[in-house]
């Protein structure tokens, strides 16, 4: 299945865009495109800590925050957009 | 400096403007612990002082300056001041918060708060600096612009050191009702009309300078919560980098992610991703940010210092666009032009205008003309309608001088509304103009709007966005209408207690109040645990509901306008609104979180409980 997963502030540098399209078996999870995404140290330093997402990272489905039941387990479905930004605030 | 206190002066500075009078009176060391400083102290000394009933732009209308306990220290980002009034636009407690430096110079004044009443008889400007208060002739300083005002005073003759101003342009000159006062040129006390306040009593400034320090208590208590504040203020990104990198703008496209971010006076929350991105903090960065700046003592630095070049070449220099001025004067107006936006918010902060009720009330003004309520015979000729970008700079001069739409615009947008006989198209509560995140979006924020003391304003109502973006023990469901009035109040107390402790409301995306309660205890020596500032919160809500009540603010008045029961926006998916039914639901359980009657009145048991006294004058 294809998903798209846009990326914000210095995420955008980070991942060297403003957003990207995946392909993942079917039944994937939230975590797994993650997992597929921080593909060098770099990257998986500002995504995890300790095999857990860091709790300064936001991940949005579809405009949606992920179920706190399911958390990065949260299955994806085909044509899902994910939105993954630092903590943040202001206004 | 007073030897038996800590971490303030014991000085209130009162002046009565209309007989000239000057005096300095006691603090009492209660009214810290029962009120800590900031908006808490200011709200207690305001309420002592003002009739409710008074006419805001009358004599008899009171304003109030307040610092903290931890202004005068090291603390990050402690040099905040709050004000609080009866508004103009409102009628209720106007009540608005401002950073920089002029906080922490007034304390070194050594004073704590300000009071100031009456009317002068013609202009005056107010000369601080221990040991001596003047009221001075403004006849010279009338017509300048805050940016021209700040230069004058600063220039002339007058305390030691270097002086802190603040100061109204034309707009509080000329009683326009979404007026603000400058703070440092570029930081304004904005919300709620203070500067027609000010212009109503004819007061053009505030001049202060000082040298007087404050004693810190218990020194190893205070460093212990300093230390912790420092360390999480470097953990968080937001504060770490986000803000410095960004400013407050980036958020802009996040709340589209969330579709919380409204669009032609909150008619949809639909926006063309590429054409928002022209206003998002990452363009503002890229293309017109010279440098990031900070308020005194802030370690985190959101100030957005830019630059735009004009057709013919001319570089003009300011400071903005923040998150609120991008979207209220950006897609609430359908435009997406970064200098027009830009430009006009120079323009605003020179004269001295909400840009936040600015844009609402332009935004209200071009649904009117698109419905065909407001000709082009009423708007001097202009095209009000949405989209257009270049007339925002023309409609903030003809507003600060009620010239052609201007002076409709001058009204706010409930009076312009009311004035073509569509007053639901005020996308207001109380009459103040809903910021820039959409009720729809959330249940949390949609009640905060409707709760919030000043009217919608995300600071004192609430900041559900927080809710909406962070994860864990902080995470509220958005659409609950059983767990927001819990949410509500606990991030309005959070509020409470951060604008009455003289500090940055952003310091609170990195650390709760436990580092603060320490500060505050070891800086005078007086007892403020959590739980004690948790009552002190509960008490403030309640002084401040207390005033709007007897100013007749009725349960009436917690309601949004009708648009967002009955137009959805469309949220992951789903269509959402703020139906009657969940408005009615979410207040009444308010009422009751906070103890209120059915009525949303404080009653007598509450008010003993809270030991709230009656006036004393």
């Amino acid at each position: 299945m294809s998903i798209r997963v846009r990326f914000f502030a210095y995420f955008r540098e980070l991942f060297g865009g403003k957003d990207r399209a995946l392909d993942l078996p079917e039944g994937a999870s939230v975590g797994a495109a993650l997992d597929l995404l921080c593909d060098s140290p770099a990257r998986r330093v500002e995504i995890f800590a300790g095999g857990r997402l860091r709790p300064q990272i936001v991940v949005m489905i579809n405009g949606a925050g992920l179920p706190p039941s399911t958390g990065e387990a949260t299955l994806l479905r085909e044509g899902d957009v994910l939105a993954v930004f630092p903590m943040m605030g202001g206004g | 400096m007073n030897e038996t206190l800590y971490g303030f002066h014991g000085k209130i500075l009162d002046i009565d403007l209309g007989t000239g009078d000057v005096r300095t009176r006691p603090l009492d060391p209660a009214r810290i612990a029962a009120y800590l400083g900031g908006r808490g102290l200011a709200t207690r000394l305001f309420y002592d002082a003002v009739d409710p009933l008074c006419d805001p732009l009358g004599p008899d209308n009171v304003f109030v300056i307040a610092t903290s306990p931890l202004i005068g220290t090291n603390a990050p980002t402690a040099g905040r001041g709050h004000m609080v009034f009866k508004s103009p636009l409102t009628g209720v407690i106007g009540t608005s918060n401002s950073g920089g430096t002029w906080g922490a110079a007034f304390k070194s004044a050594g004073f704590d708060a300000i009071v100031v009443r009456g009317r002068a008889a013609s202009p005056v400007f107010i000369d601080i600096a221990p040991g001596r208060v003047d009221v001075l002739p403004a006849h010279h300083l009338w017509g300048l612009d805050i940016h021209q005002t700040t230069d004058a005073l600063a220039a002339e003759p007058g305390p030691a050191g270097r002086p802190k101003i603040l100061c109204i342009g034309p707009a509080g000159e000329n009683l326009v009702r979404i007026a603000a006062v400058g703070n440092d040129k570029n930081r304004v006390y904005g919300r709620c009309g203070p500067g027609a306040v000010w212009g109503s009593k004819n007061l053009k400034a505030i001049r202060v300078a000082g040298r007087e320090k404050i004693r810190i208590q218990d020194p190893e208590r205070y460093r212990s919560g300093y230390d912790q504040a420092l360390y999480l203020m470097k953990q968080a990104p937001v504060t770490k980098r986000l803000l410095r990198e960004l400013g407050t703008s980036g958020l802009v496209e996040l709340i589209n992610v969330i579709s919380m971010l409204p669009h032609k006076n909150f008619l949809d929350t639909i926006h063309d991703e590429e054409l928002l991105e022209q206003v998002s903090g990452e363009t503002i960065a890229r293309t017109i940010l010279e440098r990031a700046g900070g308020c005194f003592l802030c370690p985190i630095g959101c100030q957005r210092h830019t630059r735009l070049e004009g057709a013919d070449g001319r570089i003009e220099k300011g400071e903005g666009p923040e998150y609120e001025t991008v979207v209220m004067m950006g897609p609430l107006c359908d435009v997406y032009d970064l200098a027009d936006i830009t430009r006009a918010n120079y323009r605003l902060n020179e004269l001295g205008i909400d840009t936040m009720s600015f844009g609402g009330t332009v935004a209200c003004a071009m649904e009117l003309s698109e419905r065909g309520l407001l000709t082009a015979a009423d708007a001097d000729g202009l095209d009000l309608r949405f989209g257009n970008g270049p007339i925002l700079e023309r409609l903030a001069v003809d507003t600060a001088y009620r010239r052609g739409a201007g002076a409709l615009l001058a009204e706010g947008s409930f009076r312009l509304a009311g004035r073509f006989g569509r007053p639901d198209l005020s996308m207001s509560v109380k009459k103040l103009e809903i910021p820039g995140y959409d009720p729809r979006a959330s249940l949390t924020q949609a009640l905060g709007y409707m709760t919030s003391p000043s009217g919608a304003c995300h600071l004192r109502g609430g900041y559900a966005v927080s809710l909406a973006f962070f994860g864990g023990t902080k995470e509220i469901p958005r659409f609950s209408l059983l767990q927001s009035p819990i949410a509500v109040r606990n991030m309005q107390n959070k509020g409470i207690l951060q604008d009455s402790l003289g500090i940055c409301r952003f310091t609170g995306f990195a650390f709760d109040v436990g580092p603060w309660a320490r500060m505050m205890s070891g800086v005078t020596g007086m007892d403020f645990s959590e739980g004690r500032l948790e009552e002190i919160a509960n008490r403030v809500a309640a002084l401040e509901r207390l005033f709007n009540s007897e100013a007749g603010a009725t349960r009436d008045d917690d309601l949004l306008p009708p648009r967002f029961a009955e137009v959805p926006i469309s949220v992951a998916g789903q269509d959402r609104v703020v139906s009657r039914e969940a408005q009615d639901r979410m207040r009444a359980d308010y009422y009751k979180v906070r103890g209120w009657d059915a009525n949303g009145r404080p009653g007598e048991d509450l008010l003993r409980a809270l030991k709230i006294a009656g006036r004393t004058p």
